[in-house]
């Protein structure tokens, strides 16, 4: 689904540059779900960044569904994330002048798809938020919130979500509630799902599991 | 220097430095000009009193009310009717005493004949002789050089009076004058038990010396008959237009230093933001909260430094570019008070408004800061009340009186409750319809209508700032252009004044033979009012108004005819047309004004003594007919001829206006109002006020898009995580730049369109009186809708942000 090969970023610092990610070959398949692990300045979201698009790489190349990804200009790229790809945050991001509704409905407009508002009242329904589509994020609680990202993410029917510890900001029931319901609809929609986290217990949910660590990747 | 250039940098400091600069200009220029205007028409005061004091009564002043000492100076004027004989004629004249003093302030301007040149003198009329008025010469056919006898003296003609500095004074003014000097009072032996005396004690000298004197006459109590007056008491600013104009300014320069204070609070809290991370460490390595704020806030005041003094140079070049418009000579006005106000102002604004924003990161818990995202921090009580007094002490300063504060709080509040009132619905309306738009303009409406607080007070002042601007242009440019353009063709163009019996023929021959358009003449005679159903008017009138006042506070002028004038509209009562009884048809608001109904009598008193009728309608009037227009119209037959003389208005073809002096060389006692010369003198005038209009407009529009600026800023955090969101998800940097413009024309578009309908609210009114229903249009209507298209293209700015800003969304 996603493929890197040889895939380096390097920053400027003030005894030369830095190197932030290391020579990184990674391939993500259709429907697989992969967890990458390891402490913090390790890369983690930099490697994520850098497979959605989010940013360029300073060497290698980066495929999306088999297609040259990470060489066309910024413009191209949000086009085919937002017709590939899903995402879910930490710190949940919802557009907080749109309403829960219109927050799932945004990926449906920007894509252009017909009646946006009956598919993200359905998602809604399916992460059990029909009561408070027309809430405003700052009045639902954090949980809410993530299962508002879930339905957002799910709601393109994306081949790839790109997950960043998404149950980080969480406490703990939420948590466990947040985990289920992402790998529940993963699992129905069977998307490819590449998830940062610090989280054993969650990057276990995956069928791969893998370390990057002073930004080399480990396979475990 | 590299502390300032890097604080000029931050956009935030620069709104913070632009906030101040501004209000140092608005409140430099407007007390300067305020002080100049006071002096200018206190002085225009009290030479019209004749000082700047003024004891006046029936008899003459007791010698303990007499200024002592040398600090002041005083004269004693004394006015009374009476008759003046010449050979066999007689006429009724109001005589005016005056002492070697006379007069205090201004000068007399007085002619050597007849038909001179009149010139300044600084003096009245030495024992002897006489200085009379053009109208004792035309009616007793005398010259200059001739005698006339005033009772049992002789008083030689020596001078013919134009005018007199205390005119405004003049009581018995109906009547021509006769100036003599007070030593031939007692020869002349006209005053006697029962003469109706009216005796003026002018006062003159420092305003302190003036106040005194005027607190020692008050303590020890005024007879019965007297009064006092002072430049206070008569101020001509308390009435009419330059009232409302000093008010104008005052609620614009208010209303500029508000919303000054709004992006000032706004951009510190901006700064404070920024700061907030550094004062917890600061704190956390147990820097005492008094180093902290040194810290913090000793490098900004130095940094605002040149924007203070920009503002207040500005401020006062505007001042002197006033001053040379207008003539004004001499030092500045402005009082060691005016200095300090304009010194302390600025950095007061600063202090209050800005620096409570750095005093909560000196006061709020060490882990609130370390948390703190931004936003306007609550200012307490203290800050609250500090902030209150600031505005009342700039609010009192800028009004003169307690009446012209009340004015201008009430105002004030109209303006900051009323307006974003009245946007409120608007709002809702629009927070309503917004889900069945596209997403762009969604998201654009939803920043306004989300922010209600922040939304309602901003778009006010947008609102109200093009809205001023717009009327500045219109009234200044077009307004009095546009309606002489709408006067009927061959509207009057000449009022002829003071004509006689004698002088009909030659007026009628001159009229035919330059093709003139004559409207009828009516015989007019001038009377005040004294009494309404035999009470003195001043007690029958209890009512506030101010055309009674107007009315009561001057000579009339009375007409009769049994034909009711074009312009007129009988409203209540039956007109006279040919009655034998004595009847008179009164004007309906002054009617009201006056508390005067159908049935009452009203008495005047003319040269010929009273004159009492009953009302027997009351007309409506249209005003701007431009037709001889009357408060009071008697049956034919009432006013006493000897009094009458003819008032006649003619449309004369342009550039025939030369041929006029012919006329004037036959009947030199008439007087000719040239219409077109008065319109021109109005224009300069509206002009003049219309640019002084436009600056302070310019000056609220450049304080509203500070506040916009401000607030834009303070959004700024969430529309960057807005931008990268929707960039994640696959928007392209067109639809960033879509929803950035159009939040920018949302914001500028409500304000023209809440501006267009605040102007069109102004204008409605001018549209009826002047302009038949029509509304005046200049292209000055369309300034809310360019400010708008600014505001839009300026709000392009706000889509970047997206390119770099995805990065930023992930956790680590």
């Amino acid at each position: 689904m996603v493929e890197a090969r040889g895939v380096s970023r390097t920053v400027p610092g003030p005894d030369g540059p830095l190197m932030l990610l290391d020579a990184i070959d990674l391939t993500v398949a259709r429907g697989e779900t992969v967890a990458v692990g390891g402490p913090s300045g390790s890369g983690k979201s930099t490697l994520l960044g850098l497979l959605a698009g989010l940013d360029v790489p300073s060497a290698g190349d980066i495929r999306l569904a088999g297609e040259a990804f990470s060489h066309l200009d910024e413009d191209a790229r949000a086009a085919r994330r937002g017709a590939l790809c899903g995402f879910v945050f930490q710190s949940f991001h919802l557009v907080a002048d749109l309403t829960a509704r219109e927050n799932v409905m945004l990926p449906l407009e920007l894509a252009g798809a017909d009646r946006p508002g009956d598919t993200a009242d359905r998602w809604l329904e399916r992460v059990g938020l029909s009561h408070r589509r027309q809430h405003f994020p700052p009045t639902l609680s954090g949980g809410e919130q993530q299962r508002v990202g879930l339905a957002r993410a799910f709601a393109t029917r994306p081949q790839l979500l790109f997950a960043d510890e998404p149950t980080g900001s969480l406490d703990h029931a939420n948590r466990d509630r947040v985990a289920e319901l992402l790998f529940d609809l993963n699992r129905e929609a069977g998307t490819a799902l590449l998830l940062v986290t610090h989280d054993d217990d969650l990057a276990h949910h995956c069928r791969r599991v893998l370390r990057l660590e002073a930004g080399q990747l480990q396979h475990g | 220097m590299g502390s300032l250039r890097r604080s000029w940098r931050d956009g935030a400091f620069r709104i913070l430095a632009l906030s101040v600069g501004l209000a140092a200009l608005a409140l430099a220029s407007v007390i300067l000009l305020r002080a100049e205007l006071d002096q200018r028409v206190d002085q225009r005061t009290a030479a019209s009193l004749g000082g700047a004091l003024v004891l006046e009564g029936s008899r003459a002043p007791d010698d303990g009310q007499r200024p002592a000492g040398n600090a002041l100076t005083s004269s004693l004027v004394l006015e009374f009717p009476t008759v003046v004989v010449a050979g066999d004629d007689t006429l009724l004249v109001s005589a005016k005493a005056v002492d070697a003093d006379y007069p205090l302030r201004g000068e007399l301007q007085v002619a050597p004949d007849r038909f001179g040149a009149a010139g300044p003198r600084d003096h009245g009329p030495r024992p002897g002789r006489t200085w009379v008025a053009d109208g004792v010469i035309d009616r007793l056919g005398k010259a200059v050089g001739d005698t006339l006898t005033l009772g049992e003296a002789e008083l030689t003609i020596t001078g013919v009076i134009r005018s007199e500095p205390d005119q405004g004074a003049a009581f018995y003014s109906v009547n021509p004058r006769v100036l003599m000097h007070a030593d031939d009072v007692e020869a002349s032996g006209v005053i006697g038990p029962g003469s109706r005396l009216d005796y003026r004690l002018l006062v003159d000298g420092p305003a302190t010396a003036v106040a005194v004197h005027r607190r020692q006459l008050e303590s020890v109590g005024l007879r019965p008959d007297q009064s006092l007056e002072g430049v206070d008491d008569a101020r001509v600013r308390s009435f009419g237009p330059l009232q409302q104009l000093t008010l104008y300014v005052s609620v614009g320069v208010l209303l500029v230093v508000v919303l000054c204070a709004a992006a000032l609070t706004m951009a510190s809290a901006q700064r404070a933001a920024r700061q907030a991370r550094l004062a917890a460490l600061l704190r956390t390595f147990g820097a005492p909260r008094r180093r902290v704020l040194q810290r913090l806030l000793t490098g900004e005041a130095i940094a605002l430094l040149p924007a203070v003094a920009a503002g207040l140079l500005l401020g006062g070049l505007v001042v002197l570019i006033a001053r040379q418009a207008l003539g004004w000579q001499g030092p500045l006005a402005a009082g060691p008070v005016d200095w300090l106000l304009i010194a302390a102002l600025p950095p007061g604004l600063w202090l209050v408004f800005g620096v409570t924003q750095g005093l909560a990161l000196a006061r709020a818990p060490i882990t609130r800061l370390l948390q703190r995202s931004g936003g306007v921090q609550p200012v307490g009580v203290s800050g609250l009340i500090a902030a209150v007094t600031l505005l009342a002490v700039a609010a009192a300063w800028l009004s003169g009186s307690p009446r012209e504060l009340a004015w201008l709080i009430g105002l004030l509040l109209v303006l900051a409750i009323g307006l974003p009132a009245a946007l409120w619905p608007l709002l809702k309306g629009l927070d309503w319809l917004s889900p069945r738009l596209p997403l762009a303009s969604r998201l654009a409406l939803r920043r306004l209508t989300r922010r209600p607080a922040l939304a309602l007070p901003l778009l006010a002042a947008l609102m109200a700032a093009m809205a001023v601007l717009a009327l500045s242009g219109h009234v200044g440019t077009r307004l009095l252009a546009d309606w002489r353009a709408s006067l009927p063709e061959r509207a009057p163009n000449y009022f002829l004044l003071n004509v006689f019996d004698a002088d009909l023929p030659a007026l009628d021959a001159w009229l035919a033979e330059h093709d003139a358009l004559a409207k009828p003449r009516y015989p007019v005679t001038r009377a005040r009012l004294t009494e309404i159903n035999d009470q003195p008017v001043r007690q029958a009138v209890t009512k506030e108004s101010r055309q009674a006042g107007n009315a009561l506070n001057r000579d009339l002028v009375l007409t009769e005819t049994e034909r009711l004038p074009p312009s007129n509209q009988v409203s209540t009562g039956r007109w006279h047309g040919e009655s034998d009884t004595a009847g008179v048809s009164v004007e309906t608001e002054l009617a009201q004004g006056l508390g005067i109904s159908l049935g009452d009598n009203v008495t005047f008193v003319g040269p010929s003594g009273e004159l009492t009728a009953t009302v027997t309608s009351l007309r409506e009037v249209n005003w701007e007919s431009f037709e001889p227009n009357f408060y009071f119209i008697f049956t034919p037959g009432t006013l006493p001829a000897a009094d009458l003389s003819w008032l006649t208005s003619f449309w004369l073809p342009p550039g025939d206006g030369g041929r006029l002096a012919e006329l004037l060389g036959q009947m030199p006692q008439a007087t000719l109002l040239d219409v077109n010369t008065l319109l021109d003198r109005a224009q300069a005038i509206i002009d003049q006020a219309s640019r002084a209009s436009a600056l302070l407009a310019a000056l609220l529009m450049a304080a509203a898009l500070l506040v916009l600026a401000a607030a834009l800023m303070s959004l700024r955090t969430v529309r960057d995580r807005d931008n990268a969101m929707l960039r994640v998800l696959g928007a392209d940097a067109a639809l960033l730049r879509r929803i950035a413009w159009q939040e920018a024309l949302a914001w500028g578009g409500l304000a023209a369109i809440g501006a267009s309908l605040l102007v069109t609210a102004a204008l409605w009114p001018l549209g009826h009186l002047l302009f038949d229903g029509r509304l005046p249009w200049s292209v000055w209507q369309l300034l809310p809708a360019v400010a708008a298209l600014g505001i839009a293209l300026g709000g392009l700015r706000l889509g970047r942000g997206g390119d770099d800003g995805p990065m930023r969304l992930l956790a680590s």
